[in-house]
């Protein structure tokens, strides 16, 4: 049988950082010897319009690059329901920022509204909601040893920017680790 | 995602895309000339080399179109340097006045070409497989053309530095051929530089009285003189004679323009690239290049976990087609399927190699890759059939 | 020969085997030719270091004639492959010979954009008004009225005025000469091949097989003559600073500056990007 594979879709507005929580998400998931392919799609609305970061994370090799179905939806704008929706997992594990994204699709699924962009903004800058987000879902989905995100955002952050992302990280996981309790 | 298999990938693995591959590989392979034009999706080749070819101590120069951009790139390689240059479809439609120059005054040069949506400015940002004849017979006139077509990130970093080293050893232009999905996505790589030593030209040596610049030994290979050794030789788009200067002889000819072929036959070993998977037992054989290979890889997993035996055949190496490895894999399988982002120029090779009874084409030109469920369907479909 | 160039002799430096060449009896290009090499005797440029690359038509034509490393190119490109070899070898020392319908037609974006980026390049460019290879088509210095084989009724579109052109675009050196002067092109030449820059040279001359027989202007000798009187009436019409006169055509050194040179200003660049990369 194919290779496993894990499909997580970062979906929002363009300059939300997306591409870099996936390449931030990849380089961990490399250091724990896993494959990953990370996908966008180029529209020419990017600025301001919908944009997307999309991984596939394998254990052996990536065959087929391109999501099929997403195991997870992180969604930090209301734009990105829409493109994302008719290809995600039926039981995908959705987190959803509260303000950008107010309104979900009804049905019975996983999903975990959660205030990434006010935790990111109380934090003091909204730009690092990526983080927040991302800290989420580690804690929620588990592809990812903390240890190994943490030496991946101390390599790529820019030093000003260090303490604010370790901060954000960690806010995001604080932010589900009740949601993660109480569904274990 | 329990299961770890860390042999597989080194801890210093670093998610990269494959046009930044491609700059990496080039750097690699010697590459310290390179001249382009942006155009999406290819500009990202560029933007990195931009920065890696100075500290290598090469050159990094936008010309004013994609023209200029291609001479530039002989003009450099004629120089000596190794040389690139990068674009798509509607770059690759004006470089090919300058690469047939290449072709035919044999100048080593890499040209990359990352397939858009066509004809014309089509679709800049969506996958196409519609150049695979372009890149083979885009220019006017008989000329070979090795065209190189890796499929993931990984493999374009490898096989660019294989276009350096082919061009080089071949004295000819080398074509690396990808689609934007291929191009613009990433993957968490290792990138291992390579342990060989690289291929040089062969220069001219010996007195310069009896050096003949087109005369050749038995690989086919004229050596180069380069400017400054004392040669002062004519190099020119004319069809000429050993000697250089142009001649319209029709047996100087017939033996100079032959000789363009056959020196690629001779080197076909060094050529030849291809990968062939679960092909010995298959009833359905896919042949597919870049991303519709990747799709294709997938769907013989899901074949086969259906109990359909399926196979796939990939050209690493485009042109000169590989043609007994086709043969020999597709020997027993009943149907051949051509998934392709195009209406069907890589099938239409695959038919001229066993004909148009076996073979099938699955053909997409919306801008939307072929899926593996797409490819696993249709083969399906044909085993049941055949 | 000419008794003031006592120690040229315009066979060491033509390739004598490519003899008998195939320059029509009176055309002025192979005046501009020995000027050239003339030029390139008295500042005593080292053959081995010396690049020719020319584009298509009669003048692209010359550079097999010349005994140097000699690149014969494609139609209106010269300048683009030179610019790549220039950049690469900079130890060589590269001139572009080019017609008016390689320069200003197709390769016309190459020439502005040579001039703006001024890499050290001597362009020659051979006027003579004429597609004369391709049987006399109208060029873009073809003079209004003058009868081509694609004007039969006489041309009506105006020409260019390719020095102003390439004054325009910012090349760093400008000259025209034409090949009645014959020491005075040589001279011009080795001023334009001492510039550190791009110089872009316009030579004036004449096809008098193709396009002095169309237009009845007489034998090569006649056609040399007017050469600074009323041959080009519409040519630099209200496209020069310095206004038209039919008797007095501006010749010799146009425009010199000292802008930066591209090449050197690149390697500068490089060095100091490459020391930081080192660094880090």
């Amino acid at each position: 049988m194919a290779a496993t594979r894990f499909e997580v879709r970062f979906g929002g507005t363009g300059g939300q950082g997306l591409l870099l929580s996936g390449k931030m998400l990849a380089d961990a998931l490399a250091s724990e010897g896993k494959n990953v392919a990370q996908s966008q799609t180029y529209e020419p609305t990017s600025r301001g319009g919908f944009c997307n970061a999309d991984l596939v994370i394998a254990n052996g090799e990536v065959d087929y690059p391109l999501p099929i179905a997403f195991d997870c939806l992180v969604l930090l704008d209301q734009l990105a329901i829409k493109p994302s929706w008719s290809r995600t997992k039926p039981n995908a594990l959705v987190i959803a920022d509260t303000r950008n994204c107010p309104d979900l699709p009804a049905g019975d699924y996983p999903c975990h509204h959660l205030p990434l962009s006010r935790t990111a903004i109380e934090l003091g800058s909204e730009r690092v909601t990526n983080i927040v987000a991302l800290g989420a879902l580690l804690e929620l989905s588990g592809i990812c040893k903390r240890a190994s995100i943490e030496r991946v955002l101390r390599a790529s952050s820019p030093r000003s920017f260090l303490d604010l992302n370790l901060d954000a990280l960690a806010a995001g996981y604080a932010l589900a680790a009740p949601v993660a309790a109480a569904a274990s | 995602m329990n299961v770890v298999d860390k042999a597989r990938v080194k801890p210093a693995a670093k998610l990269l895309s494959g046009n930044n591959a491609c700059a990496l590989g080039a750097v690699a392979a010697g590459c310290r000339f390179f001249a382009g034009y942006p155009i999406t999706p290819s500009s990202e080749i560029a933007e990195r080399l931009v920065t890696l070819l100075p500290q290598a101590g090469g050159v990094f120069i936008q010309m004013e179109d994609e023209i200029s951009a291609m001479a530039a790139v002989v003009g450099a390689s004629m120089g000596g340097a190794k040389a690139m240059t990068a674009t798509s479809g509607p770059g690759f439609s004006l470089k090919q006045e300058n690469i047939g120059y290449a072709a035919g005054a044999e100048i080593p040069c890499v040209i990359v070409n990352v397939m858009r949506g066509g004809p014309s400015t089509g679709m800049p940002t969506r996958p196409s497989q519609a150049d695979v004849m372009q890149t083979r017979f885009g220019s006017h006139g008989d000329y070979p053309m090795i065209v190189l077509a890796p499929a993931s990130v990984r493999e374009i970093y490898s096989e660019t530095i294989r276009a350096f080293d082919l061009a080089e050893t071949c004295r000819t232009p080398v074509i690396l051929l990808y689609d934007q999905v291929i191009a613009q996505s990433s993957e968490t790589v290792a990138l291992e530089p390579p342990t060989t030593p690289r291929a040089e030209r062969k220069w001219a040596t010996g007195p310069r009285e009896e050096f003949k610049p087109f005369a050749v030994g038995p690989d086919g290979i004229p050596a180069m003189a380069k400017p400054g050794a004392g040669y002062r030789v004519h190099t020119t788009g004319l069809t000429h004679s050993e000697t250089g200067f142009p001649s319209q002889d029709p047996e100087t000819v017939n033996r100079n323009l032959g000789r363009l072929f056959s020196k690629l036959e001779r080197h076909r070993e060094q050529i030849d690239s291809w990968e062939a998977v679960q092909c010995d037992d298959a009833d359905v054989v896919i042949v597919a290049i870049g991303i519709s290979s990747r799709a294709a890889r997938r769907a013989v997993e899901i074949c086969r976990a259906s109990g359909v035996r399926a196979g796939l055949f990939r050209p690493i190496t485009l042109w000169p087609f590989p043609e007994a490895p086709l043969c020999a894999a597709t020997k027993n399988a009943r149907a051949v399927l051509v998934p392709e982002l195009s209406i069907g120029q890589l099938r239409l090779e695959v038919e001229r190699l066993l004909g148009r009874d076996k073979v099938e084409g699955l053909h997409q030109f919306s801008g939307e890759p072929i899926t593996p469920a797409q490819i696993a369907a249709r083969a399906t479909a044909l085993a049941s059939e055949a | 020969m000419f008794t003031d160039a006592p120690n040229f002799d315009v066979r060491d430096y033509l390739r004598l085997e490519m003899m008998p060449h195939f320059l029509c009896p009176g055309c002025g290009h192979g005046i501009a030719l020995r000027a050239l090499l003339w030029a390139l005797h008295d500042l005593a440029i080292d053959k081995d270091k010396l690049a020719i690359v020319s584009g298509i038509g009669c003048a692209g034509r010359l550079s097999a004639y010349i005994d140097a490393n000699t690149f014969h190119t494609t139609h209106g490109r010269p300048l683009a492959f030179a610019t790549g070899l220039a950049l690469a070898r900079p130890d060589l020392h590269v001139v572009v010979i080019s017609g008016d319908g390689d320069c200003l037609a197709i390769g016309g974006n190459h020439l502005i954009h040579a001039c703006r980026r001024n890499l050290k390049l001597t362009c020659l460019m051979l006027n003579n008004e004429i597609y004369g290879m391709t049987g006399g088509q109208v060029s873009p210095t073809t003079a209004e009225t003058r009868l081509t084989t694609t004007t039969p009724l006489g041309n009506n579109e105006p020409s260019f005025d390719a020095c102003a052109l390439a004054s325009a675009a910012g090349a760093g050196f400008v000259g025209r000469e034409v090949t009645r002067h014959v020491p005075k092109l040589k001279e011009l030449m080795k001023a334009g091949l001492e510039h550190p820059g791009f110089a872009f040279i316009e030579v004036l001359t004449d096809c008098t097989e193709v396009y002095g027989r169309k237009n009845e202007l007489g034998s090569s000798p006649e056609m040399i003559m007017r050469q600074k009187s009323d041959m080009r009436p519409s040519a630099y019409r209200n496209t020069v600073d310095t206004p038209f006169h039919p008797t007095s055509l501006p010749t010799g050194i146009l425009m010199q500056n000292d802008r930066p040179e591209y090449g050197a200003a690149y390697r500068r660049a490089a060095a100091l990007a490459a020391a930081k990369g080192a660094k880090k």
